[in-house]
């Protein structure tokens, strides 16, 4: 038997395959003892959420200081609603902060879903937007 | 041919391809035990079907895997970060599982056939066999040698992939293999 008939005839093996209904009741059960992280966003995502802040900042203030050797060319501000896509500006001097920056805000969303009622994340994640919408009036005078 | 053998056990469909259980997985995230079970559901089949080959058909063993794997999917859903599909994440967690489980139980294979101890009966080639000897045979293979035939030849998994997960080298895979096919040849009475 060649190699590409033992191999057509082995992934004939390869099905779904139902077990016992009295499995699920059995995970079912297990669930409550199961410990799980859920409330609370775990220390390391905490840690590299506020990595990923301080990092989105620092570029910021980067941008900001970039920003600090440009021509005025108008101040028509962004569209906020902009702000929650992926964005990424033609300047290649913003585009670490926008992708640091989305990143951040991403994080943040996940860690909101985990943690709805969490006022210190819900604050993050405004001020990131805000950086954001900072961001994007940025680029648009730099253009 | 073996297409042409009765199937033993329960096969069922495969999920849906592209199944959209997103909303589903976000749910179960936030601690929805209902979304969860839709999702045991849609995805059971199938991993329930890779862990009982890699645990050499013992539908008992499959079982205990099979639920360990749900428990820690439910445990990890909140770090599920949406990178890969749902059903792609639990496949991989499923198969490391049972990895993990032929790990842990290392050099003290159970009911497995070494090369002294193969059964030298049969004459039947390997295309005649039926489904249920092949199952038979594949059970009885070394716990590490069925793990690589398993994910090589019925999963379709490459060897760099096999190397990675089982935490062995390229060519030990591929002598894990080549051993396993011959062993399964073998107890299948094929003079290969």
């Amino acid at each position: 038997m060649n190699e590409f008939e033992w191999l057509r005839q082995m992934r004939e093996l390869r099905q779904p395959m139902a077990p016992p209904e009295r499995l699920w009741h059995a995970i079912d059960a297990s669930l409550d003892d199961a410990d799980r992280p859920a409330s609370a966003t775990p220390k390391t995502a905490r840690r590299r959420l506020m990595a990923a802040a301080l990092a989105a900042s620092l570029l910021l203030a980067g941008g900001l200081a970039w920003r600090m050797h440009l021509p005025a060319v108008g101040d028509t501000p962004a569209p906020l609603a902009q702000a929650d896509g992926a964005w990424k500006p033609d300047d290649p001097r913003l585009s670490g902060a926008a992708i640091e920056l989305d990143a951040a805000r991403m994080e943040l969303q996940l860690a909101i879903q985990q943690s709805p009622d969490s006022p210190a994340l819900q604050r993050l994640l405004d001020r990131t937007r805000q950086q954001q919408a900072q961001l994007r009036q940025l680029a648009h005078q730099a253009s | 041919m073996i297409a042409a053998c009765p199937a033993t056990g329960t096969p069922m469909s495969p999920a849906p391809a592209g199944a959209n259980d997103t909303d589903d997985v976000r749910a179960a995230a936030a601690g929805d035990r209902q979304a969860f079970q839709r999702l045991y559901h849609l995805h059971v089949g199938r991993v329930h079907g890779a862990v009982y080959r890699l645990a050499g058909y013992d539908h008992a063993r499959a079982e205990d895997l099979t639920q360990d794997a749900f428990i820690r999917a439910w445990q990890k859903l909140p770090g599920f970060r949406h990178e890969s599909a749902f059903g792609t994440w639990l496949y991989r967690l499923a198969i490391n599982v049972a990895l993990m489980d032929i790990r842990a139980r290392g050099a003290d294979p159970v009911r497995t056939l070494d090369d002294e101890h193969l059964p030298e009966t049969g004459e039947t080639p390997f295309c005649a066999a039926e489904r249920e000897e092949l199952q038979l045979a594949i059970g009885q293979l070394p716990p590490r040698a069925r793990a690589v035939l398993v994910l090589h030849d019925i999963e379709g998994w490459r060897h760099e992939d096999i190397g990675r997960e089982l935490d062995i080298a390229v060519g030990t895979s591929k002598a894990q293999l080549h051993r396993a096919r011959s062993l399964l040849r073998k107890a299948l009475g094929e003079t290969a």
